[in-house]
């Protein structure tokens, strides 16, 4: 009796143990090579035209995703747009699961809808319609699959910002429907990356951090590190004293150094890396938020 | 007390709704000479070197360049007059001496900003140079600072019958230029009023 009792508490405690692993195998994030998804690229037809996108030309989507493999940095959000957030989800994106990337947009291009990580997307009709027309917006003009993916993306996710504009019309890149709060773009990390998201700061008061320099240094060695900043302190748009102190940008940080009380930034946003120096009381006004992703 | 707040608002409220008004509303013909002088010096000194430049303070003396390169976009503030600006600028390769002369002429002219935007036509890059001039205005309270914006083509543009910029000869659609309409003065050379000079 005692012995049955054992084989059934070991049979149960090896159940659970299996069960945890999966689920944690689950919670992983799925890295893989960009070497494997050049080769997944290579054998696909890449002349074949979709019906449901009817404006996405199939040499222009599949020369994009080979850029994308090539260069992980070469997202481009367009100018003009809301499309930020989304440019720097692409690179953390990129960092974990470029297999996952190229796989995923070729199946919304050939079927109109696909998984990613466990995310089901089916893009609405206008958003189809659309992919493919933006013009005027710099590279991002003959760039179709980063069109397909940010416009895919800004229609699935939707946070308090979008609330009254939540169907996509033209001209909707530029406005609400593409925006993206503090919470929603931690809410898009963790699901489409699979990883752990840790977040200070909020869409209106800046982080409570004693020393932001220091915070965000100890972050950057093991972590990447994204920042949600008011662009409008750095690069400026008109010459009024008083401004709204609100973020509008989000970018990724690269490196950070400080000499003679001037912090330098290097970062990414907008297809390449911009290096600035900054003093540090207009670096504070700057950060809303920290977003801290395990690497 | 509630009788006197109509008195405080309706003239705050009027106030406020007033926009901006620019003085002068022939600003490009006023200043044609000088201003297409800084768009080709601009162009030539982009061309070697690509690079944007922008004044941050009303008085036009503090300034931001952006030096672009393929790999690296490096931005700096400085005063106009820093001699730290031209040793930035030789250090990267930039013509120092020719950057400086189209700085001093921006300063003269106005022009708070400018810098060359890339576009796509059949998927063909194209360049225009894109710049903004502070006009003298009469701004009333609470209401947006002004700027002329001026777009210069390489190429004759489209424009419909109420001179508007046209996204090609076939299409009616039009052409908005970071969320602008813009407006014809030449085939080549299109004006905007917008509130933000970049």
């Amino acid at each position: 009796m005692r012995i049955q009792y054992k084989l059934t508490s070991l049979f149960f405690l090896s159940f659970v143990l299996c069960l945890k692993a999966k689920a944690a195998d689950h919670l992983q994030p799925v890295s893989s090579g960009r070497e494997q998804a050049l080769a997944y690229l290579e054998r696909i037809n890449q002349t074949k035209e979709s019906a449901h996108w009817p404006n996405v030309k199939s040499k222009l989507f599949y020369d994009n995703l080979k850029l994308n493999l090539e260069d992980k940095q070469s997202f481009y959000p367009g100018r003009s747009t809301n499309f930020c957030s989304y440019g720097a989800l692409s690179y953390l994106v990129m960092e974990k699961d470029a297999l996952g990337y190229v796989k995923f947009m070729n199946e919304l291009y050939e079927s109109g809808e696909a998984n990613f990580n466990n995310n089901h997307f089916k893009p609405s009709k206008q958003v189809m319609k659309a992919a493919g027309t933006l013009r005027f917006k710099g590279v991002l003009d003959i760039r179709h699959a980063e069109q397909v993916w940010f416009l895919v993306l800004a229609d699935k996710f939707k946070g308090y910002l979008n609330f009254f504009n939540k169907r996509f019309h033209e001209g909707d890149e530029n406005t609400f429907w593409a925006s993206a709060n503090l919470s929603k773009f931690n809410r898009m990390v963790r699901k489409l990356c699979g990883v752990k998201v840790k977040a200070v700061g909020s869409d209106l008061i800046k982080p409570w951090v004693k020393d932001t320099y220091c915070y965000l240094q100890k972050r950057m060695d093991s972590n990447i590190v994204s920042l949600y900043i008011n662009n409008r302190v750095i690069h400026k748009k008109n010459h009024d004293k008083i401004k709204f102190s609100i973020p509008t940008h989000y970018i990724i940080l690269r490196q950070i150094s400080k000499v003679d009380n001037m912090i330098t930034i290097r970062y990414w946003d907008y297809g390449g890396e911009t290096l600035m120096q900054i003093s540090p009381r207009t670096f504070r006004k700057t950060i809303f938020g920290i977003i801290t992703i395990d690497k | 007390m509630i009788r006197i707040l109509p008195t405080i608002f309706i003239p705050l409220w009027l106030l406020s709704s007033c926009s901006t008004k620019i003085v002068s509303n022939n600003y490009y013909q006023q200043n044609k000479t000088r201003v297409d002088d800084i768009e080709s010096r601009y162009e030539k000194l982009n061309a070697a070197r690509p690079f944007a430049i922008a004044f941050t303070d009303k008085k036009l003396n503090i300034l931001s360049i952006e030096m672009i390169s393929d790999t690296l976009t490096r931005i700096y503030e400085f005063n106009a007059n820093e001699k730290r600006l031209s040793d930035s600028l030789a250090k990267y390769n930039y013509d120092a001496a020719g950057i400086d002369i189209l700085i001093k002429k921006m300063q003269q002219t106005k022009v708070t900003w400018i810098n060359s935007v890339d576009y796509y036509v059949n998927d063909q890059p194209q360049q225009l140079i894109y710049l903004s001039i502070k006009p003298v205005t009469i701004r009333y309270l609470f209401s947006p600072p002004k700027y002329i914006a001026l777009g210069y083509f390489r190429t004759p543009q489209s424009f419909d019958e109420k001179g508007r910029l046209l996204d090609s000869r076939r299409t009616k659609r039009i052409r908005k230029i970071k969320g602008q309409e813009f407006y014809r003065i030449t085939d080549r050379i299109c004006y905007t009023i917008t509130e933000k000079y970049r």
